[in-house]
C-alpha cells in the first residue's frame, strides 16, 4: 500500500530531495579543519565539518573515509560544497564523487598556498555558493522522495516500553508513502539479531546480514574482551538496562514492522528505490551512526533516547523523541518530541506515533530541531583500524 | 494507575512506569493488549523504568522479559524483588570479559 502525501523540500540536480539547503565545507584531513573553520567563521551560512582523520589512512578505511565525506557533500541536504585538503590528489578525489550529483562543488589545496590564503580563496567562492544557494526554493515533492534513518541512544527500558515501539509506528507509515528508512547499531542487535535477519526476505541478503553480524562481533572478540564492560553503556544500566540481550529487545522495537529489504556494508552506496526498510552496517556509538546514515543519503534522522542523547549532526536534522517523564523534564532543551504519557499510558501507541510521524513532516517542512538550535554538530566518521 | 508494565504474557518481569516505594502494593499491566498484570507487594525500592520480579526466579534460571530470554538469574530472586546488574547476567556476553 502505497499512499501520497506530499512535503516542501529542495529538489537537487540529480533528482535527489533535501530539507536543509547547506553550503558545507569539508577538510579532507585534520590538518585542513583550521582553514575549513576560518571560512565557516568569515561566510555567513557556510558550515563546516572538522574531523580528527583523512592522513596516512589505507585499505578499507581510506575507502570509508572517502565514502563519508564524499556522501556528506552529495547529501540532498547540500546545495554546494567546498573541499579543502592538504594535498590537491585526494580533495579531489571527494570533490570528484560529489561532483557527480551535478551540484556546484570546488577544491582548494592548502600546499603551495598556506591557510590564509586558503581561506581568501575558498571563502570567495562559499559567498556565491551561498548567494546562490539562497534563492533555491522548497517546492512541493513527494513524501516518497525523502530518506529517513533511526537510531536510539542513552537508551532506558522506557525506550524499549515507549519511544521505539511510538518511532516504529512512524516508521511504518513513512514506508507506507513510499519514504526509505535506514537503521543499524550492528553489536547492539546481539540478543534480537535472529529477529531481525528473520525480516530480511532475501535469502542472500539474509546471508549477507549474518556475515556482516557475524564479523563485527569477531572483531570485538578478537582483542580478547567482549563488549560486557561497555553495553549496555552506564548510563543504560542507570536507567534499568541489565543486559545486551535486554537492549537490544528494545532497540528493534522502533524498525516497525516491515520486511527488511535491503542490507548495506560500509561501502555500498544506496540504491534508488522506494518504500524501503535498509540495514546499515554501522557501530552503535550516536554520532558515528548518524553521520554514515547521512553518508548514505539521510536527509533526517529520528533518535529516540531515555537517559537524554543530546546528539546532532552538521547538515541533516536530528529528531530526539524521549518517553522518560525526568529526561522530558530535566533535559527538555533537548527534547522535540514527549511521548512520555505513552509511557504513563494516558495515551495510544497510534496516538504517540503520529505525533511523531507528523513532527517529522513539520521538521522535513523546515521546523528546526532542538539540536540544529542548539548547534550540535557532531561529525564522527567511523575509523576501522590504526594508521600507517 | 498501574505501577509496571510487563511486555508478554510469558515475562516474569515487569518494568517500573513510576517509581516505587519498598512494601507497596503495586500492580501491573500488559502493553500488548492493555490487560490488568499481576498485583504484588515491592520488597525493594524500584526506580522508574528498573525490573520487578514477577515470579520467584531460581538462581540459573532465565529471566524473560518481552517473551525472550535476556539473561540469566546470578541468585535466587523472590517475587517483588528489583531485578538488575546485581542478580541478572547477560547470556551472550561475560565469558570472555576480563571485568
Amino acid at each position: 500500500m502505497v499512499e501520497k502525501l506530499t512535503i516542501n523540500g529542495y529538489i537537487r540536480e540529480n533528482g535527489s530531495v533535501g530539507v536543509r539547503n547547506h553550503v558545507v565545507v569539508i577538510p579532507v584531513d585534520d590538518l585542513s579543519n583550521t582553514a575549513a573553520m576560518g571560512v565557516a567563521k568569515l561566510i555567513k551560512g557556510v558550515v563546516a565539518i572538522p574531523h580528527p582523520y583523512g592522513r596516512l589512512q589505507f585499505g578499507q578505511d581510506l575507502d570509508l573515509l572517502f565514502h563519508i565525506l564524499s556522501g556528506t557533500g552529495a547529501n540532498p541536504n547540500v546545495a554546494a560544497a567546498i573541499v579543502i585538503g592538504i594535498e590537491e590528489n585526494w580533495a579531489n578525489k571527494v570533490a570528484d564523487k560529489i561532483a557527480e550529483t551535478g551540484k556546484p562543488v570546488e577544491v582548494f589545496p592548502i600546499e603551495g598556498y598556506g591557510d590564509l590564503a586558503t581561506i581568501e580563496r575558498a571563502s570567495r567562492k562559499a559567498k556565491e555558493f551561498v548567494q546562490e544557494a539562497s534563492e533555491k526554493q522548497r517546492t512541493s515533492v513527494d513524501l516518497s522522495s525523502l530518506t529517513i534513518s533511526i537510531k536510539c541512544g542513552e537508551s532506558d527500558t522506557t525506550s524499549g516500553l515507549a519511544s521505539n515501539p511510538a518511532t516504529g509506528y512512524a516508521v511504518d507509515k513513512l514506508i507506507d508513502y513510499g519514504a526509505t528508512v535506514l537503521f543499524g547499531e550492528t553489536s547492539e542487535l546481539t540478543g534480537a539479531e535472529d529477529i531481525v535477519a528473520n525480516r530480511i526476505i532475501d535469502p542472500q541478503l539474509r546471508e549477507k546480514f549474518w556475515k556482516i553480524y557475524n564479523e563485527y562481533i569477531k572483531i570485538i572478540e578478537s582483542q580478547g574482551v567482549d563488549l560486557l564492560g561497555s553495553q549496555p553503556t552506564e548510563g543504560n544500566i542507570k536507567g534499568g538496562l541489565t543486559t545486551i540481550e535486554e537492549k537490544a529487545l528494545g532497540n528493534i522495537q522502533k524498525l516497525g514492522t516491515k520486511p527488511i529489504t535491503c542490507v548495506l556494508d560500509y561501502l555500498d552506496p544506496l540504491p534508488k528505490g522506494n518504500s524501503r526498510l535498509c540495514f546499515v552496517n554501522t557501530s552503535s556509538a550516536a554520532a558515528e551512526a548518524v553521520t554514515l546514515f547521512a553518508a548514505k543519503g539521510s536527509v533526517l534522522h529520528l533518535f529516540t533516547t531515555g537517559q537524554g542523547n543530546v546528539v546532532g549532526h552538521p547538515i541533516i536534522p536530528v529528531v530526539k523523541i524521549s518517553a522518560n517523564p525526568k529526561t522530558v523534564k530535566l533535559m527538555s532543551e533537548h527534547i522535540d518530541v514527549d511521548v512520555s504519557d505513552l509511557l504513563q499510558l494516558k495515551t495510544t501507541l497510534k496516538d504517540a506515533g503520529e505525533r511523531i510521524f507528523n513532527y517529522t513532516l513539520r521538521v522535513a517542512n523546515g521546523r528546526l530541531t532542538a539540536a540544529e538550535v542548539l548547534q550540535h554538530e557532531e561529525f564522527s566518521p567511523i575509523k576501522l583500524y590504526i594508521s600507517a | 494507575m498501574p505501577h509496571f508494565a510487563v511486555h508478554s504474557k510469558e515475562d516474569n518481569v515487569g518494568v517500573a512506569i513510576t517509581d516505587i516505594k519498598k512494601g507497596e502494593e503495586v500492580e501491573g499491566v500488559y502493553i500488548d493488549d492493555g490487560s490488568p498484570g499481576p498485583k504484588l507487594i515491592a520488597l525493594e525500592d524500584i526506580p522508574l523504568g528498573h525490573k520487578i520480579a514477577l515470579k520467584d526466579i531460581k538462581t540459573g534460571e532465565r529471566v524473560i522479559k518481552y517473551g525472550r530470554p535476556i539473561g540469566v538469574a546470578t541468585k535466587d530472586i523472590k517475587t517483588g524483588e528489583h531485578v538488575h546488574t546485581h542478580n541478572l547476567k547477560s547470556i551472550r556476553w561475560g565469558t570472555l570479559s576480563k571485568r
